[in-house]
Order: structure tokens, then C-alpha cells, then sequence
């Protein structure tokens, strides 16, 4: 299935030449990343997950390389080459391979090689323009390419980081519900812990200085720690400062003391985490739940519905569409909407297009200033054999 | 001269050679270099149809998983580490009590908060934060390490590899925590470095290993039995 034999490359490209054609009567240029690219790129920023996930090898000069195992990264990285002071709007698109390793081997679904079509806009600043910009554009380009039939999964990750920032929790324990969101196994984990104030024994030294650092001020504390790494001959060896490890102490005497996260709070927000149903009554039961709890997420609901409405007036159909809190939990830099496009009798790991805001990624890269981006990319085997245009 | 029965892999140098070569030759089976010095082939004295390949530790697990040895010599770290399937590929015979190294997971000193894996998520939080990466892990284990940090559900890293002087990197700058083996600890120690309490990934000795897909015929199951026997003392 992949770009393996001459007529499937031939069918493939056939197919991408059109949607890029769509794409660039849209406004979007098309460019061409490097196919390698540095490792230290994804793996900094998705982690070593990905690792796992790619072709990651070092060259005879040393470098850790990578095949690039999405286009996104690397057009991100092309948009900060042409543009270093990241001030400039810009809209890219794109068709070429990318590169997964399946461990349980490649497949026709699961190819290891595979082509993307796709768009990236960056630095638009009305989001909600750009995002169903994006969106439309994505539905657009499978329709033309003979997909009648399909259904749009939502997401927003905003909107759980806007409900996160609405509890009346401690700030630390806020930057751990946001971390640990993007690990779902252990995110319900903490949920637990936090409920049952279940406090993991604190090690002989946060015990010791916990009674002495509790409530002090982060420059007490530094001192308090300095005092003691020097009565115990530890020097302060490696990238992690002394600022780091007294506040991390800080934050662990404060736990010491802390009553445990409400159990309504820790309810609702599992409550939020198992919505899933048609757009409207998805918005209709997150506003229930929040209302409920008295807290106010109505600025990001609202966000979310007008998205809703824009993409009506512009002609989609949502009546078979789906809003999922849970959806999105996989790519750390996705920061608001995720979409993805899914064909009939295919799995919902195996959409032909997907997508979403990705407003961080460009300073993790190195902008200077945040970058508003959103991007999709369709996976162009999966929507040649969506539509028939390949033999499976 | 016939081909031999059964073929056993042993370490080529260091104390890994040096202690096999003690074990036999406490077992009654003195391992004999053919021709020079310096030979990459042997015998057992007593096992004629016995052919000793001196091979590095490394290459040994290889060897073992292609089923071109039957048995062979090397550190239990070294085979779960290049081996992602192990119990379909080779079979641990016996433990040999020489080679004894841990595998750990290693962090500065003064990190005053952490003392287990579980905050290793957290510190990759607030470092994320502050330095705008992950904590880098340097190893030469690194599907070891990958597949420890996974089970203790630690995602916030990423591996550097390195190949010597490990227990340097966290002082020079290029990681921030280490997995590396250690056997006293002294190292660790002098390089203001701590174990983690449940950091311990592995604890490695020498072992006799027989790779599954080698040709078990009869007489070579016997003699892996003898030397099973023999060493296991």
C-alpha cells in the first residue's frame, strides 16, 4: 500500500497533485521540507516516546538524525528558517513521505512509509477564522477527492485547560493536572492520589526540611537548601538549579499540609473526561457539568460553539459529528481544536485526516514570541483506499 | 577432524574471560586457546567435540539469538538489553555468581526532592517549564531504560546515548540523570550522584545461556547438561 509498486505511486500522486492544487488556489504555498531532520527536535519536545515510533539513527559525523515521522515539526522548523522573527503570517502546503516504525509490523493501515498531504497556517491571529479556515479546507480536500461518506470527530484541549484553570485548586497541583493530562494512565492515577490525599512518604530529607521550609518564601527556602547541601559536602552538579530544587521541595512541604483535591472536584473533572456525543449536546452537557460545580468555562465554551457555527454556515454537516474531551490526549503540542476525519468501516486510529492548534510549538522550536498555528494533514494512502483508488 | 557437537561463545578478554576460564577449569574442564595466544578458537580438555569461540560479550547475545552457538557466556544486562525477545530466543541456564553488576537509575545528589522514579514526571514537568526540554537521560541501556521508565509510567525524557564515562554527563552538562551499571558504588559517589530507591532495573551477573534456535540434538542437549552441571558447581 505504500508508494511500493509504480501504479500505486502513480495513483497516490495523482491524487496529491490535485490536493495540492486545492491547497494552493486556498492561499497556501507549497514547500518542501528536508525528509531528515535533527532528532533532538522531536525527541526534546514529544519525547522519547517518539523514539520508539521513529526511524532515529546517527550519522558518521555523529548526529542524531531522524526520517521525519510527521511534516508538521519540519514545516514549523521551515517557517522559523524564512521568518526568525516569527512576526509574520505565513500559510504552507505540503505532500511528501513521512515515517513511522509499526511494532507490530507494517500493514496497509499501519504503512511504516506514507505520504501527507497537508496545510500548516501560522501567525493568523483570529483563531477561530483560522481554525475553520483549516477545517474547511481539510473536509474540501477529501470531499474532492471523491470521500462522500465520513465523520468528523472534535476536540478541544483548551477547553480543558480553561476548566482546570476555573478550580479552586493550588497552582501546583493545576501544572500537574495540565502535565499529566498528556498521560492518561497516570493522569487517573493522580486524580486518585490527590482525592485521597494519599501522600506518597515523604523521603528522610523532605521530611527533615519540610517542618522548616513549609510556608517560607522561595528565597528562604533557597537558602535553607543551600545551608543544608553545604553542611552535607553535596555540591550542585548538573542543569537543575538550586531555584528548581528549593521551589520542587516547596511545593512537596506544601502537600505535607494540604487537605486532600474535593472529591466533587476530582468527579468532575472525570465527568468532563467522559463526554462524547453530537457537537451541540456535548457543549450543552460540559456546560451542565461546569455550571453544576459553580465553576465558569463559558468563555471557552462559547469558542467552542461559534466554531460550530461558522462551520454550518460554511455549508458542513455535523449531524453525524462527534465532540470527544477524551480525543487529542496523544501529540503534547496540540494546545486547542483537534479534528480528525474518519471514513466509514475504518478504525478511529486509522482516520484519513487529521489535525489541530498547535500554539506552543514555536517557541519550544525557538520563535522568540508565540506563534498561533493550526494544521492538518491527510493521509493520503488511507484516503485513495477510503475512496477506492487503490486494491487492498 | 569431525565437527564439533556443541559450540560455547565465552568472553574474549577481560574479567569476564579471565573468570569463565577459573570456573572451568575449577569444573575439571580446562578451557585451552588452540594454537597462539592470541586464537579466537578453543577447547574444553575432557569435552573433545566441544569448540570454544572467543567472542566479545556483546557479540556473544547475537550469536546466541541466530542460534550459531548453543551456549554461551555473557551478562544477563548485556542480553536483556539487545534482545527485545528474550524468552523466545534464549534460555538463562544458570547463574554463574561472577560479573555481578546493578543496573540503576541514577540523579544528582542534590536533588534534595527526588528520591523515587514516580518524581523523575514531575521534576520532567517543572524542568520542561524552565528550560523548555525534557530531561536527558544518559545510557548505553537504552531499551533497558525505555522500557523501566515506561513501566513506571515516566514519559518526560529522552535518551542520550553514551558509551563511557556515563557517570560524567550530569556534572558536564549533557544529561541530567544517568542509567549505568555500578557494582560498589564508589563512582556514583565520587561523581556526587544517588540511586534512586526503587531505581534499581536490574540486578546482572555472568550466566550460562543456551540459544533456543541452535540444532539440539541429542548429544548436544548431553553435553550442555555436563557444563551445566560442571559450572553450576
Amino acid at each position: 500500500m505504500t508508494a511500493e509498486s509504480a501504479k500505486a505511486f502513480e495513483a497516490l500522486e495523482g491524487q496529491a497533485r490535485e490536493l495540492v492544487a486545492l491547497f494552493g488556489r486556498a492561499g497556501y504555498e507549497f514547500v518542501a521540507p528536508a525528509i531528515l531532520q535533527p532528532a533532538g527536535v522531536f525527541l526534546d519536545q514529544i519525547g522519547e516516546q517518539v523514539r520508539g515510533r521513529s526511524y532515529v539513527f546517527t550519522d558518521l559525523a555523529g548526529e542524531e538524525l531522524c526520517l521525519r515521522p510527521d511534516l508538521t515539526v519540519p514545516v514549523s522548523r521551515l517557517y522559523l528558517e524564512r521568518h526568525p522573527q516569527a512576526g509574520t503570517e505565513a500559510r504552507y502546503c505540503y505532500n511528501g513521505p513521512a515515517f513511522r516504525f509499526q511494532p507490530l509490523g507494517p500493514s496497509a493501515t499501519h504503512p511504516r512509509e506514507f505520504r501527507q498531504a497537508g496545510v500548516e497556517c501560522f501567525g493568523a491571529a483570529d483563531k477561530a477564522a483560522a481554525d475553520t479556515e483549516v477545517l474547511l479546507l481539510a473536509v474540501e480536500a477529501v470531499r474532492s477527492a471523491g470521500l462522500r461518506d465520513y465523520r468528523l470527530r472534535f476536540g478541544d484541549i483548551a477547553l480543558f485547560y480553561a476548566l482546570v484553570d476555573a478550580l479552586d485548586v493550588p497552582e501546583r497541583w493545576r501544572l500537574k493536572l495540565r502535565h499529566y493530562f498528556w498521560r492518561p494512565p497516570s493522569f487517573h492515577a493522580l486524580l486518585d492520589k490527590l482525592a485521597k490525599a494519599e501522600r506518597t512518604e515523604p523521603n528522610d530529607v523532605v521530611a527533615k526540611l519540610g517542618e522548616t521550609i513549609a510556608g517560607k518564601s522561595q528565597e528562604e527556602a533557597e537558602d535553607i537548601v543551600s545551608a543544608y547541601l553545604d553542611a552535607n559536602g553535596i555540591p550542585i552538579v548538573g542543569n537543575r538549579t538550586l531555584r528548581e530544587i528549593a521551589a520542587r521541595l516547596l511545593d512537596q512541604a506544601a502537600d505535607l499540609y494540604a487537605d486532600a483535591l474535593p472529591k466533587e472536584v476530582a468527579t468532575i473533572i472525570e465527568y468532563y473526561l467522559a463526554v462524547e456525543a453530537a457537537p451541540r449536546a456535548a457543549v450543552d452537557k460540559i456546560g451542565l457539568i461546569a455550571r453544576g460545580a459553580g465553576l465558569d468555562i463559558d468563555g471557552a465554551l462559547a469558542t467552542v460553539a461559534r466554531r460550530f457555527d461558522l462551520l454550518e454556515e460554511a455549508g458542513v454537516d455535523l449531524s453525524g459529528a462527534i465532540l470527544s474531551t477524551e480525543f487529542g490526549r496523544k501529540l503534547e503540542y496540540y494546545s486547542g481544536l483537534v479534528f480528525q476525519i474518519e471514513a466509514p468501516g475504518m478504525d478511529e486510529t486509522e482516520p484519513v485526516a487529521g489535525g489541530g492548534r498547535y500554539d506552543n510549538l514555536l517557541t519550544a522550536l525557538g520563535a522568540p514570541r508565540p506563534v498561533p498555528a493550526v494544521g492538518s494533514a491527510i493521509h493520503t494512502e488511507r484516503l485513495l483506499a477510503a475512496v477506492g483508488g487503490t486494491p487492498s | 577432524m569431525t565437527a564439533p557437537s556443541l559450540v560455547i561463545a565465552v568472553p574474549s578478554k577481560g574479567r569476564l574471560k579471565e573468570k569463565a576460564a577459573a570456573l572451568f577449569e575449577a569444573a575439571g574442564y580446562t578451557l585451552r586457546v588452540k594454537g597462539h595466544e592470541r586464537g579466537y578458537r578453543g577447547q574444553l580438555d575432557g569435552l573433545p567435540d566441544v569448540a570454544v569461540e572467543y567472542t566479545s560479550a556483546a557479540e556473544i547475545v547475537h550469536q546466541l539469538r541466530a542460534g550459531r552457538v548453543h551456549l554461551g557466556i555473557t551478562g544477563e544486562d548485556l542480553v536483556r538489553e539487545a534482545l527485545s525477545d528474550v524468552d523466545s530466543t534464549v534460555e538463562f541456564v544458570a547463574p554463574l555468581d561472577f560479573g555481578h553488576a546493578d543496573v540503576i537509575v541514577a540523579v544528582p545528589e542534590c536533588w534534595l526532592d527526588v528520591s523515587r522514579m514516580a518524581d523523575l514526571e514531575d521534576v520532567a514537568e517543572q524542568f520542561a517549564r524552565n528550560h523548555g526540554r525534557g530531561l536527558r537521560v544518559a545510557t548505553k541501556y537504552m531499551n533497558l531504560t525505555r522500557r523501566f521508565f515506561a513501566k513506571k509510567g515516566v514519559t518526560g525524557y529522552r535518551i542520550v546515548e553514551s558509551v563511557g564515562a556515563t557517570e560524567a554527563t550530569p556534572a558536564t552538562g549533557t544529561s541530567e540523570l544517568i542509567v549505568d551499571i555500578t557494582s560498589t558504588g564508589t563512582t556514583l559517589k565520587a561523581n556526587h550522584l544517588k540511586v534512586l530507591e526503587d531505581g534499581l532495573i536490574l540486578k546482572s551477573e555472568a550466566h550460562l545461556i543456551a540459544a533456543k534456535r541452535a540444532g539440539w540434538h541429542p548429544r548436544a542437549a548431553e553435553l550442555r547438561d555436563i557444563i551445566a552441571r560442571a559450572l553450576a558447581g
